[in-house]
């Protein structure tokens, strides 16, 4: 008898440790809810980079313009601007559940001589677009420094970012967002391609290139909570 | 001598056709794109749209004279073979050949300065397309930067960084469009009317133009020798980075043609019995 109370009493504590982590878990996650849904807009020079298998583009600079919850838009003085498909999704507020949602604390990883907290978190419904959100989040500075984001539609997304001069803010200086890409071909016979690399330099470039796509985003400064009108993110596209 | 032949080119009705042709065909196209653009790019990018937005000015004048250089591939080289071709067969069929050897100028002297006529022609009607293409389509639709869309990338150049590749293209153009005189000349030697000639020319680079853009394995061995998978060597400065190898190499392939073309017309001319 006396066994059974004390296997009910170890079981219980363990219980009430695990509520508590959860506990901590969800207030550093709400934590860095408040801070994300501080900033409503945000207009910033940046140096874009695009490393996509197929894509051959020169760094672009220009002008990316934010404005909460789904406006995004690069503007480029004249040309051309390319943002992946649901480009708001380099938002990482969009990355996260922003209803009601279940935080699962997945303890601690070390990620470049830092450790980390992990939290897991779980939208209550089945409405969004995320399934599964996972984020690295440095407690002391209430930062995230990597999401991983399951979604319905868009495969998995996962974001690395880098804080600087607006740590405070929540607002990295540098965003390494990772996506899955699509195979691109478009039959010869109708592009009328010159072929001038040998089909072997050909498959050693593809070879080389990395499986997933990566954006990075150098962002120069930020002009934060402005109040962008909605007619910035107005734009034909072409 | 020289200034006679580009009298006798530029004194026949057929040789403005092709400055017509040209002309209406830059701006059928370009008033098709200020039409229904939008359309015609959303269509061709649909590969990369699914993944990406794109937005700014793609339809800019840089793309559009790249569209408009790309439909004209295969109607230019048939332009400069109607007038290269007719050099010499249209002499003989109008039967002045015979008078005009009776001067005191050696027979390869007479081909080389009918080539050279012929060349000034084709660079004319290059120098024409760049000013309707390039000048008329910045006019109209502006400049930016530009996409090209080749079989398995997608090449964004930064509208700066454009420029010179035109005009590296443009000459490179005139090197494949020489290579094309060439064979016509070499083609008009042998004729005693032009049809022939020009039917001919054309004839053999549409041929051999289906060998050079298929990609199909049985081809491969033999289409690296045509001239016709080379004269496409100009769409290598839209790359990036820019093939320099393959472009030299090309260029290497259409002079060595261009000397068997002539070289050949040559040989064949001094020995040919004038009979008209």
């Amino acid at each position: 008898m006396k066994k059974c109370i004390w296997i009910l009493a170890v079981q219980l504590l363990c219980g009430i440790q695990a509520f508590a982590q959860q506990t901590d878990a969800e207030k550093l996650f709400i934590k860095l809810r408040q801070k994300i849904d501080a900033i409503k807009d945000y207009e910033a020079n940046v140096k874009m980079k695009i490393d996509i298998a197929y894509m051959r583009v020169p760094p672009l600079n220009g002008k990316l313009y934010f404005k909460a919850p789904d406006k995004m838009k690069l503007e480029r003085n004249g040309g051309i601007s390319i943002l992946p498909k649901r480009s708001t999704n380099m938002a990482l507020g969009n990355l996260m559940p922003n209803q009601s949602a279940t935080v699962i604390d997945a303890g601690t990883e070390t990620i470049n001589g830092k450790q980390l907290r992990v939290i897991k978190v779980v939208p209550n419904t089945e409405q969004g677009d995320i399934v599964l959100t996972k984020i690295w989040i440095d407690e002391q500075r209430v930062l995230a420094m990597r999401t991983e984001t399951t979604t319905r539609e868009n495969g998995t997304i996962k974001m690395d970012l880098e804080f600087g001069k607006y740590e405070k803010q929540g607002l990295p200086d540098k965003v390494i967002f990772y996506i899955d890409t699509k195979e691109f071909k478009i039959p010869k016979g109708v592009t009328m391609d010159y072929d001038g690399a040998t089909k072997a330099d050909v498959e050693k470039a593809a070879s080389k290139k990395p499986k997933k796509g990566r954006i990075q985003i150098e962002y120069m400064d930020y002009t934060i909570n402005k109040g962008l009108p909605d007619a910035i993110f107005a734009e034909n596209k072409k | 001598m020289l200034r006679l032949e580009l009298y006798k080119i530029f004194k026949k009705p057929r040789t403005y056709i092709s400055f017509g042709i040209v002309t209406a065909f830059a701006l059928v196209i370009q008033l098709a794109l200020v039409a229904d653009g939008k359309n015609f790019i959303a269509f061709a990018m649909q590969g990369v749209s699914a993944q990406f937005d794109i937005g700014g000015n793609v339809l800019n004048g840089y793309l559009v004279t790249y569209i408009i250089l790309q439909s004209l591939l295969l109607q230019i080289p048939l332009l400069i073979a109607l007038v290269a071709g007719d050099v010499l067969a249209g002499e003989a069929n109008m039967g002045t050949l015979r008078l005009l050897l009776t001067k005191p100028v050696s027979r390869s002297k007479i081909v080389l300065v009918k080539f050279t006529a012929a060349v000034c022609y084709a660079l004319l009607l290059l120098l024409w397309l760049a000013v309707i293409a390039l000048g008329l389509s910045i006019l109209f639709f502006g400049t930016g930067d530009l996409v090209n869309m080749k079989s398995d990338a997608f090449v964004v150049l930064l509208k700066d960084d454009i420029m010179w590749r035109y005009i590296a293209a443009f000459m490179f153009a005139a090197l494949a469009m020489t290579t094309v005189a060439a064979l016509a000349l070499l083609l008009s030697a042998f004729a005693d009317n032009s049809i022939g000639p020009i039917m001919g020319t054309m004839g053999i680079i549409v041929v051999l133009m289906i060998f050079s853009t298929l990609d199909l394995p049985i081809f491969d061995v033999v289409k690296q020798y045509l001239f016709t998978t080379h004269m496409v060597g100009w769409k290598g400065f839209f790359d990036d980075p820019v093939p320099y190898d393959a472009i030299r190499f090309s260029a290497i392939v259409l002079v060595v043609y261009t000397i068997l073309f002539v070289g050949a017309t040559v040989f064949y001319f001094r020995k040919k019995d004038i009979k008209s």
